[in-house]
């Protein structure tokens, strides 16, 4: 219910909430509504925090906000809730975002739109903003990125530029915070009726189009007396949008301003039908038409708000490092170079860290919370449980995800902020295209390399629905940094010990290496195969912008990072892997017929591991340690020495699952235990295909909202390790037994 | 025999026999599927489809002609049209089978829904055009006329498929045929192409690689002797007479030629400008309204900028904003090259 008490027009319309909460919105107390519209990547988000103090991530992509952000700030005595639209090109709801935006401005009806332009673009912005105005009148234009158009030589008049459209236009550089009191000002004028705005709307489309709005507009008039837009429904109208059509069937159009009027039924239909009628008559081109007619519109008002001073096209700082960026010869070196530095100061920068974290929590804290159980006389199976079950569990993922990611993610989102990533997107779109795949994917991937579940989050840069689905469902193949630390420990022992002393360490990083790449390999793969049968039927469109370089805002940037990519992840993480230890500690514990858990389900997963070149302790590890693949070793440890009583004084107890020291015990355990080297071999190339953790899976149903894909996503590559080690071990033994 | 090369040995066999029921159009599976959709009706609704075409095109089907664009034999032919003539949907009269106002009616349902299923497609998917029709022809016979009804509603209620053959309207009206064939021009005349055919599927796919498509502008060259020649879309063709008789034309005023000077976007340099002309057909759906959006409508100004390390996108500068395009959509894009000098760097 609203509780708001502000007079009218301030208050929420009760008419206003049904529509409101269809259109996903809660609406709890607030005196006015304002909607944040705008282009991709015209620093929307920066805008939106600026206004609300909230961090909502921002990156120099086009296509960042998919799901709407909303949040509520105080203004002259006032709450102001903002809802942030996705950033859209145009609202004639070609896509689920355009959709979206288009939506709530016509049935969410907010009290004013903020349509945030870029100031070194604003012709093509023009062009969604037009299409704003034939909606509604309260509008203000904040003219964003005034520094950047300074700096490139773009030079603005917002006084002109106000005088055409008819709505407030306040300059703005959000990101420094400049011109935000202003544009809250101007919100308030608007919203309060205190500025009348005179909306700029086009007069002269096509003769054709324009005859056929002159005899649709009086019948929209007759249907809808107190219709505002009703040039604008009937342009919708004849363009056959499903949206109006519908609101116009069932009459929701028609509660607007007060929803006292119950229209008659029989003006709609005669107005459908006359919709359709006139529907003949038009071009077949009606659609480009318009278009371009609102381009001519645009481009005359930008030409009159032109200001005085210099007018150079780009600066010629960024086109020297564009050059530099994209061409042939030093394109891909500094991409590589980059990349490879990237990874060295993750891997190079998180082994200390990695190493305290686990001295402290799995080192001193665990013993000690052993210590305070037996202080406070717990039962041996409670601190069993909590201790070395669910704590380890947590302490254990903690520990070896969170430095990586720490490192990588900020280091990954400085190179975004300052622009580097769509030109390395445009570099390897070729690759990609033959593929099937977007450019963009290669960011997608190098996401994944960290964390598959962020990695998966990032595809919604690509704004294409069949190229981001190849994305999500492919991104398992990026060796996630949970997977590293099982690569290094399996090829140090294995493929380490086959070379001299002196090469093993360089034998066995190249051979992790050729498993990350075979990784890469598989994403190609996996990517023309889907694009061809599966998700060959859905839509597919490319473009990509190349934004300005930006110089990237260090301490906000690690910030955000943290906050948006590092700690939601590892919050995942962490709520999936209580439950896990909870489990794998209690298999372990509950035993029936004189065995436990876990040691009837390695025998039961015996045969079908072996076949596969693996075995049953495997096997059960990786079903236990779906939700974080940081416990896979810790719990492979822990079973073998359970199954093998003659290990018994290399483990932590039953239960617990622990790590050694010196690779030599690892191996000579792991040698005791059965494993060869196809063990190790087949253990890689499992580790790299095998179903994504929980948390990705999650991800994924969140980030595609179908549960048809998500079971691909993760069906998909267990079935291609499967089939892989089966493969690689038949061929193994049939060589080694020949 | 070794134990690893049997366990090999079973899982291609399994493999195999996988692919044998499941391969797509071929395997048993869809194979029985097809043959359980090939009912009586599904016949009925062809057929009628077929009478309606000729009829519209102004030369009725005998009952020969009707078994050989149905690919059934004579004897079952004439069966079908007795049938017809039963249920009182066509009559055989001299000059081959025509249809009766119920006939003609039901005829237009499933032409209206084969057509809608195909603007779809081509709208909202990304199947490709070789597998638009063959796809209608087995929605046609399933979906049902509330189904067809929100198809259209959700696609803006289209007037054309994207053949250029008009959707007939719920109440069954369609405007009459319109255009010439091809061949019928005379050389010199200009022309815009109002209909491609999708039957034959041969004749399609050389229709579809010659990049013909309706609204595209041509100049005819030569149509005596063998071939067909004429120019359009920046280049000239050749057609064989049987794959020309695939295109319908709608005259056009010489006025109205086809501007040599124009070329499409992929051929500006980098460094070099042009001037958009127009968006060709063959860019539809969601790829179309994004370019429009990017403001790549007619009398913008573009210049190639930069070309990927791996040569392919390019980006060019549309309206202050540096966009990435592929070759491809490249080339949809018509344009003017301008001359002049690059503005100083």
């Amino acid at each position: 219910m609203s509780t708001a008490t502000a007079p009218a027009p301030l208050s929420v319309r009760g008419d206003r909430e049904p529509a409101l909460v269809r259109l996903g919105l809660r609406p709890d107390r607030w005196d006015y509504l304002v909607a944040l519209a705008g282009n991709p990547n015209t620093g929307k988000s920066t805008v939106f925090n600026a206004l609300t103090g909230l961090r909502q991530h921002t990156g120099n992509w086009p296509g960042k906000t998919v799901t709407r952000a909303e949040g509520v700030f105080a203004n002259e005595g006032k709450r102001v809730k903002v809802v942030d639209l996705p950033g859209t090109y145009s609202l004639q709801a070609g896509s689920m975002d355009e959709e979206v935006a288009r939506d709530f401005l016509l049935f969410g009806r907010p009290d004013v739109t903020v349509v945030v332009v870029d100031a070194t673009r604003v012709e093509r912005n023009l062009n969604l903003v037009l299409q704003v105005l034939e909606i509604t009148d309260r509008v203000v234009i904040c003219l964003n990125l005034m520094d950047e158009a300074k700096r490139h030589g773009v030079a603005l008049d917002p006084a002109a530029l106000e005088a055409e459209l008819g709505v407030p236009v306040v300059p703005t550089v959000a990101r420094r915070g400049l011109g935000i009191q202003a544009l809250l000002q101007a919100v308030h004028r608007v919203a309060t009726g205190e500025v009348e705005t005179t909306p700029y709307r086009i007069q002269r489309h096509a003769p054709e189009v324009e005859g056929a709005i002159g005899e649709l507009e009086p019948l929209v008039r007759d249907a809808f007396p107190r219709m505002a837009n009703a040039r604008w429904v009937a342009l919708r109208l004849l363009s056959g949008d499903e949206q109006v059509e519908e609101a116009i069937a069932d009459g929701t159009l028609g509660e607007e301003e007060g929803g006292s009027d119950i229209v008659a039924s029989e003006p709609r239909e005669a107005l459908q039908h006359a919709a359709s009628e006139l529907r003949w008559r038009l071009p077949a081109d009606f659609h480009d038409r318009l278009t371009e007619g609102i381009f001519r519109a645009a481009e005359r008002i930008a030409e009159a708000s032109r200001g005085g001073g210099t007018t150079r096209a780009r600066a010629t700082f960024d086109r020297t490092l564009d050059r530099l960026l994209t061409s042939k010869w030093t394109g891909f070196p500094l991409m590589l170079a980059l990349l490879a530095v990237v990874f060295w100061l993750t891997i190079a920068g998180s082994n200390v860290p990695s190493g305290m974290l686990a001295d402290l929590l799995i080192g001193r804290v665990h013993p000690l919370l052993l210590g305070v159980g037996e202080a406070l006389s717990f039962p041996w199976w409670l601190s069993g449980f909590l201790f070395d079950g669910v704590y380890l569990a947590t302490a254990w993922v903690i520990s070896v995800m969170l430095p990586p990611m720490a490192i990588f993610f900020p280091l990954f989102t400085l190179l975004e902020d300052f622009g580097y990533l769509p030109r390395v997107a445009f570099n390897l779109d070729a690759m990609f295209r033959r593929a099937g795949a977007h450019g963009k994917q290669a960011l997608t991937m190098c996401m994944g390399f960290g964390c598959n579940a962020a990695g998966v989050v990032a595809t919604r840069v690509i704004d294409s629905p069949r190229e981001r689905l190849v994305a999500i469902i492919t991104n398992n193949f990026s060796l996630c940094n949970g997977r590293w630390p099982t690569q290094i420990l399996i090829a140090a022992i294995f493929i380490g010990a086959l070379a001299p002393a002196h090469l093993a360490g360089l034998v066995s990083a190249g051979a992790v290496v050729s498993v990350a790449l075979l990784g890469v390999f598989f994403v190609f793969l996996t990517s023309w195969g889907l694009s061809r049968t599966v998700l060959k039927g859905e839509a597919s469109t490319f473009s990509l912008e190349l934004p300005p370089y930006r110089p990237p805002d260090i301490l906000r940037t690690l910030y955000t990072s943290m906050i948006d990519r590092t700690l939601i992840v590892l919050w995942r993480a962490v709520v999936f892997a209580i439950p896990a230890g909870a489990v794998i500690w209690l298999m372990s514990n509950i035993g029936v017929g004189g065995a436990s858990l876990a040691e009837h389900a390695v025998g039961f997963l015996d045969g079908p591991g072996l076949l596969i070149g693996l075995n049953g302790v495997i096997l059960l590890a990786y079903v236990v340690a779906i939700p974080a693949n940081e416990i896979v070793i810790p719990t492979i440890l822990m079973l073998t020495v359970m199954v093998h009583p003659e290990l018994a004084n290399l483990g932590a107890g039953t239960g617990v699952m622990f790590e050694l020291d010196s690779l030599q015990a690892v191996g000579d355990m792991l040698g005791v235990a059965g494993w060869s080297l196809l063990t190790g071999v087949n253990l890689m190339l499992f580790s790299l295909l095998h179903n994504p953790c929980s948390t990705t899976i999650y991800t994924i149903y969140k980030e595609t909202g179908s549960r048809k894909w998500t079971a691909v996503a993760s069906l998909l590559p267990l079935v291609m390790g499967i089939v892989t080690c089966f493969l690689v071990a038949q061929v193994w033994r049939l060589l080694a037994g020949a | 025999m070794s134990e690893p090369a049997l366990a090999l040995l079973i899982f291609f066999a399994g493999v195999l026999a996988a692919a044998l029921v499941l391969w797509p159009r071929r395997g048993i599976l869809p194979r029985i599927l097809t043959l359980f959709h090939m009912s009586e009706r599904v016949r009925i609704e062809d057929a009628l489809k077929h009478i309606h075409n000729a009829e519209y095109g102004g030369r009725p089907l005998t009952a020969d002609a009707l078994a050989g664009v149905l690919e059934v034999t004579r004897a079952r032919a004439v069966r079908l049209v007795s049938l017809l003539e039963e249920r009182g949907l066509a009559r055989l009269e001299e000059r081959g089978v025509t249809l009766t106002e119920e006939g003609r009616a039901y005829a237009l349902r499933v032409l209206r829904t084969h057509r809608l299923w195909e603007r779809y497609l081509a709208d909202r998917t990304g199947v490709p055009p070789a597998d638009w029709h063959p796809d209608a022809e087995l929605r046609e016979h399933t979906l049902s006329a509330a189904e067809a009804e929100a198809l259209s509603a959700r696609l803006g209620h289209p007037r054309y498929d994207p053949h250029g053959d008009p959707i007939p309207t719920a109440r069954g009206e369609m405007p009459p045929m319109a255009g010439v064939p091809l061949a019928a021009l005379a050389p010199g005349d200009v022309a815009e192409i109002a209909h491609v055919e999708d039957e034959p599927a041969e004749v399609y796919d050389r229709l579809l690689e010659a990049g013909l498509h309706p609204q595209v502008r041509i100049r005819m060259l030569e149509a005596e002797g063998g071939r067909i020649r004429f120019q359009a879309a920046g280049r000239e063709h050749a057609l064989e007479p049987v794959v020309a008789a695939g295109v319908t034309v709608e005259p056009l005023e010489p006025s109205a030629a086809p501007d040599p000077s124009v070329t499409t976007l992929a051929t500006v340099r980098q460094g070099e400008s042009a001037r958009v002309v127009g968006l060709s057909r063959a860019c539809r759906g969601p790829q179309r309204r994004r370019l429009l959006d990017l403001g790549v409508v007619p009398g913008t100004r573009i210049s190639a900028r930069l070309t990927a390390a791996g040569g392919d996108p390019v980006a060019y500068e549309i309206r202050g904003a540096l966009i990435a395009l592929r070759r491809e959509q490249a080339e949809w894009i018509r344009v003017r090259p301008e001359s002049g000098a690059e503005e100083a760097a």
